[in-house]
């Protein structure tokens, strides 16, 4: 064997880490070969020698200096978490707000969830992506609608206002949006919300149950302003069939005399 | 092992106080300065406590140590390229002949010589020695925390022996 060989086995020889049988394998090449047999002896001595090398010991200053940068690091880290405590705060306080504004908190999170979802698939869409924002959109969409409804609720007048302004911002109302505002048009104790009424449900009187509505609510009104309001609707429309309403309204004995007349004139108009 | 990760700061502490001796003596056979090698000991410190997140737990928490103050001293060459400085040892007085024989290596000088031996291998070879002779580290651990086979490293610690003797014998002359 070559002598080369057996240097993994010297350092293993130094160091005592030899099995039985690496230590009777290098013990019997270098009874045959000197020049190994004083190299090892050799690096063994030197090997002794280095081992009374003495090491320093460090002084006491360094753990000093080591507790010291142990202290000041977990003061930092309570500063940190005390920062994230006063942030997870701040989140906790908007969920409270959450029941005075609800719709409004809503739909602001809905329109942060569909501006981030453009931002982030704004660029490289694929149909995976595009029914995500559809289905983002139809949330927006259903809760513009969920906030209408609430909306018109409201004791106060300017927010059953504001809801029902929402519609023109809906582009499908469903039933139940139609129903509720005719049901705003119909008993809504202020004029002016059911005016407003009056001219959201104009704009939605592509659909039937909106024409029918409303020709049924002309007799519901009491207010001179929404009948004349009415009959001009019912006129841009030229809804034949609200003649016989308009006609059950002229029985009416305490109807207002200028709303008489504009109402004999729409008849006229529609016939 | 011992585990830092969670956060468990205090832990920190208890790790300094067992390897803090440790770290210091080979940070100490690399450079040879004590005042260098506590500075070191702090750097190594502070990076395993900014850094204990990153510490898997896979392998010993103790080759990790190593491996950060490999590149704390990796740092330090590249910012300082001047040899190595001893301190306080005085030049040693030239023995003829071979090896000086154990008592003579009792004495001062010949101490010193070895060590300036030392000074002189390539940080590699230094390195090598200084966990296998003075950290005592078995050849499986230094492998681990060098990333080499055990073979490998076993032959680099017999080349290193050859080369610190080689330099050993030509001081003497
Ligand atoms: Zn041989």
């Amino acid at each position: 064997m070559k002598c080369e060989l057996y240097e993994e086995l010297f350092t293993g020889w130094i160091n005592k880490e030899l099995s039985a049988e690496e230590k009777g394998a290098l013990e019997q090449h270098i009874s045959g070969c000197d020049s190994c047999r004083n190299e090892l002896q050799a690096l063994q001595q030197l090997w002794g020698h280095m081992g009374q090398i003495e090491t320093p010991e460090p002084s006491a200053n360094m753990s000093v200096k080591f507790y010291a940068m142990l202290d000041t690091y977990k003061e930092s880290v309570k500063e940190q978490r005390s920062l994230w405590a006063d942030i997870k705060y701040h989140i906790s306080r908007i969920w409270e707000w959450q029941p005075r504004w609800p719709m409004a908190y809503n739909l602001a999170m809905v329109v942060i969830l569909v501006g981030s979802g453009y931002l982030f698939f704004g660029k490289n869409k694929s149909d995976d992506q595009d029914k995500q924002l559809k289905a983002l959109s139809s949330q927006v969409h259903e809760l513009k609608q969920t906030m209408m409804l609430a909306l018109l609720e409201n004791p106060s007048a300017s927010e059953r206002i504001r809801g029902v302004s929402y519609t023109s911002e809906i582009k499908h109302a469903d039933k139940q949006v139609i129903d509720a505002l005719l049901a705003t048009l119909n008993n809504d104790p202020n004029v002016n919300v059911r005016l407003s009424t009056l001219d959201a449900l104009t704009h939605l009187a592509g659909h039937a149950e909106v024409r029918e509505g409303l020709i049924k609510s002309i007799v519901e009104q009491d207010s001179p302003l929404m009948q004349l309001a009415i009959a001009d609707v019912m006129l841009k429309l030229q809804e034949k069939r609200s003649v016989g309403s308009f006609r059950e309204l002229l029985k009416q004995k305490d109807l207002d005399h200028g709303v008489r007349d504009k109402i004999k004139q729409t008849i006229t108009q529609l016939i | 092992m011992l585990k830092v990760k969670a956060g468990d700061l205090d832990r920190m502490g208890m790790l300094f106080e067992r390897y803090n001796r440790q770290l210091y003596g080979f940070l100490f056979h690399m450079t040879y300065q004590r005042e260098l090698s506590e500075d070191m000991v702090q750097q190594v410190f502070y990076k395993m406590l900014k850094y204990r997140h990153t510490f898997t737990g896979t392998g010993e928490y103790i080759h990790w140590m190593y491996s950060i103050a490999r590149n704390v001293l990796k740092d330090h060459w590249r910012k300082n390229k001047q040899q190595v400085q001893h301190e306080g040892v005085e030049a040693a007085e030239t023995i003829a002949g071979g090896l000086v024989p154990d008592e003579a290596f009792e004495k001062k000088q010949a101490k010193a010589e070895l060590h300036r031996a030392m000074e002189k291998l390539s940080e590699s070879q230094r390195e090598i020695l200084a966990l296998s002779r003075f950290q005592e580290l078995k050849c499986q651990e230094i492998a681990e925390i060098l990333g080499m086979t055990e073979g490998t490293v076993k032959v680099r610690i017999h080349r290193a022996m050859q080369e610190l003797k080689s330099i050993y014998v030509k001081m003497e002359r």
